[in-house]
């Protein structure tokens, strides 16, 4: 088994088993690399639960054979606090033991492992358990495009392997007023129909392999050919400038601007929207970190913003 | 005409799942879709003359799952939200008339010249979007499609009432079903989110001087559907030409002088469009 973290994970995984059955500690060490997971086995459930507290594991993995609690009042007991909720939780019991009486609606867990188990079907499983976690847990609860924990996930591994890609940062000017004036739920119509602009062009000149991420509010993320992202980009802008004026009201539209309150609480007129984008490259590996990537971004990203029309900026150093 | 008659009639009408549109139309565009050099205004244009696939993309990028009801009039624009992937599926979910009328032919020319006509209004005006009133004049006889395909028992009832007590055809579905297209059109436009202008323009087509939050869409779509008639292009439903009602003249302020340009610019162009061979 090589010697990498699991799937995009750009860490070990710590997964914390709570089990009498020394069985089943043999078959996590057969299924999984140090480098992969970190498995801790303790066999008592009570004792764990303050240091599962205090110091939550990526995942938990509770045993229905625990001696000291039953094994489903201990994960209603983790998942009750919302700061845990997200923590994924495996069960595991003996098949034999599966009955009707089990009521699996109020049951908090997230996959059931059942014995007789093999460490190959323990693999295929947990994994499968962690990455779903991480990408209902990422994504952006409005578009449902992956966040953060994906988007550094998905660069630094990028960066790891020295392929060439563009790195695209978006973000929309005067979307707070445009919010402050019309509330939320339009400023959300603009976010959803951003998403969509940028997924349908960023497929359509990138190809599948093309990645789109929403790091938040309105800012979004994509990642594409070096060779195509300009096109996409003067094809998102040209989009966006046709769309927007759309989500205004007509007399707003007409007079091309908004009255609403700036930072300061003070009353003036805001443009329409626009988009702004920022472009990184990474050619012949030269960028090392993710963070070095976001920086030049960011700067790029000023100089965009400079342009009240919506605008891309390219990287020029190696653009 | 009886309430509940009337509910159940509407319930079949808004039950659609699949409006046919003509082969020959469904080809072409499927085959502009395949192709991997294909612009989205290429596609935009050819899906703007059929005003089942054109009511089938508005419903779509309309629809709550994408997040932004009731605020796509222009297909260019929809197309651009949904992408090629979506617009696939509509293609393939649509189906073809197995049995070609030429009064299912005359309508799709008819709907067709209209958005023309309407288009060509909008510009002469210098109406801001000219071509959400082309959409609307595209889709201002889609209740009569609908009407066709969930109520196909009264189809020929409709026809034989113009006939034997020659009225026209909207006094006949109003006779027949109850009510017009121009309500069915109101129906399917709330039902399916489509924008407010759009459905201004497709429930007040007739009487475009009552239209309250749009009335320059009612009244472009008005004319545009009384030049389709008055060029003889395509077959409402109508022998002859449609009232011209004045009210809309004067909303949308034009001139003996400009109806003359407008006459004149539109001949030009249903000369073109007769060249064009969808059937």
């Amino acid at each position: 088994m090589p010697a990498a973290p699991l799937c995009a994970f750009t860490r070990t995984q710590k997964i914390l088993v709570l089990s009498p059955d020394p069985e089943l500690a043999a078959l996590f060490a057969a299924a999984f690399t140090p480098a992969e997971a970190e498995v801790v086995v303790q066999t008592r459930g009570k004792g764990a639960i303050e240091a599962l507290f205090t110091d939550p594991p990526d995942m938990l993995v509770v045993d229905a054979k625990l001696a000291d609690i039953p094994g489903l009042d201990l994960v209603a007991m983790i998942k009750s606090e919302n700061v845990y909720r997200q923590l994924p939780v495996a069960l595991i019991m003996d098949e034999s033991r599966l009955s009707p009486d089990i009521d699996w609606c109020a049951a908090e867990v997230d996959e059931l492992l059942t014995r007789p188990m093999t460490a190959a079907m323990l693999r295929s499983r947990v994994t499968l358990a962690l990455a779903r976690a991480t990408r209902s847990l990422d994504a952006n609860p409005l578009t449902k495009l992956p966040g953060n924990t994906s988007i550094i996930g998905r660069i630094q591994d990028l960066i790891d392997r020295q392929e060439d890609f563009a790195l695209a940062y978006a973000d929309l000017d005067y979307f707070k007023s445009f919010n402050d004036k019309y509330g939320f739920s339009r400023g959300d119509e603009v976010l959803m129909m951003t998403a969509r602009i940028i997924v349908n062009t960023v497929r359509a000149v990138g190809g599948p392999r093309a990645f789109v991420g929403h790091v938040g509010g309105d800012d979004f993320v994509y990642i594409m050919a070096i060779d195509r992202v300009e096109e996409a980009c003067a094809s998102v802008v040209a989009s966006f400038d046709n769309i927007v004026p759309h989500f205004y009201d007509t007399e707003d539209r007409d007079r091309g601007f908004i009255q609403s309150v700036d930072r300061e609480g003070n009353r003036r007129a805001f443009p329409l929207m626009a988009i702004s984008i920022a472009v990184v490259f990474n050619r012949d590996g030269r960028l090392k970190h993710f963070g070095e990537a976001s920086q030049t971004a960011m700067t790029l990203k000023k100089k965009a913003k400079e342009n009240p029309k919506s605008c891309y900026v390219l990287d020029k150093r190696h653009g | 005409m009886a309430e509940d008659l009337r509910t159940e009639r509407k319930g079949r009408i808004l039950a659609v799942r699949d409006l046919p549109t003509l082969p020959k139309v469904l080809e072409e565009v499927s085959k502009l879709v395949e192709r991997p050099d294909s612009t989205t205004e290429q596609v935009a244009k050819l899906i703007s003359m059929d005003q089942v696939l054109s009511a089938k993309v508005l419903k779509m990028v309309n629809s709550p799952v994408y997040g932004f009801p009731g605020r796509i009039s222009s297909i260019g624009h929809a197309l651009v939200l949904l992408g090629f992937n979506v617009l696939r599926s509509i293609i393939v979910s649509t189906s073809v008339f197995e049995v070609m009328t030429e009064n299912m032919v005359g309508l799709w020319e008819h709907s067709l010249g209209c958005a023309m006509a309407c288009g060509s209004v909008a510009r002469m005006l210098k109406l801001k979007d000219a071509e959400e009133y082309a959409v609307a004049g595209l889709l201002h006889d889609l209740g009569k499609v609908v009407a066709t395909v969930q109520l196909p028992d009264l189809k020929s009832e409709i026809e034989q009432t113009v006939a034997e007590r020659d009225i026209s055809y909207l006094e006949a579905e109003r006779a027949v079903m109850g009510f017009g297209h121009d309500r069915i059109n109101a129906w399917l436009a709330d039902h399916w989110k489509l924008p407010a202008n759009i459905k201004e323009g497709l429930s007040y087509h007739h009487k475009p001087h009552l239209a309250q939050l749009y009335p320059e869409m009612a009244c472009v779509v008005h004319i545009g559907d009384f030049m389709a008639r008055v060029f003889e292009y395509g077959f409402s439903g109508d022998v002859g030409v449609n009232y011209l009602q004045p009210e809309a003249l004067k909303i949308l302020k034009i001139r003996p002088a400009d109806f003359e340009k407008l006459l004149d610019e539109l001949s030009d162009q249903f000369v073109e469009l007769a060249d064009l061979r969808f059937t």
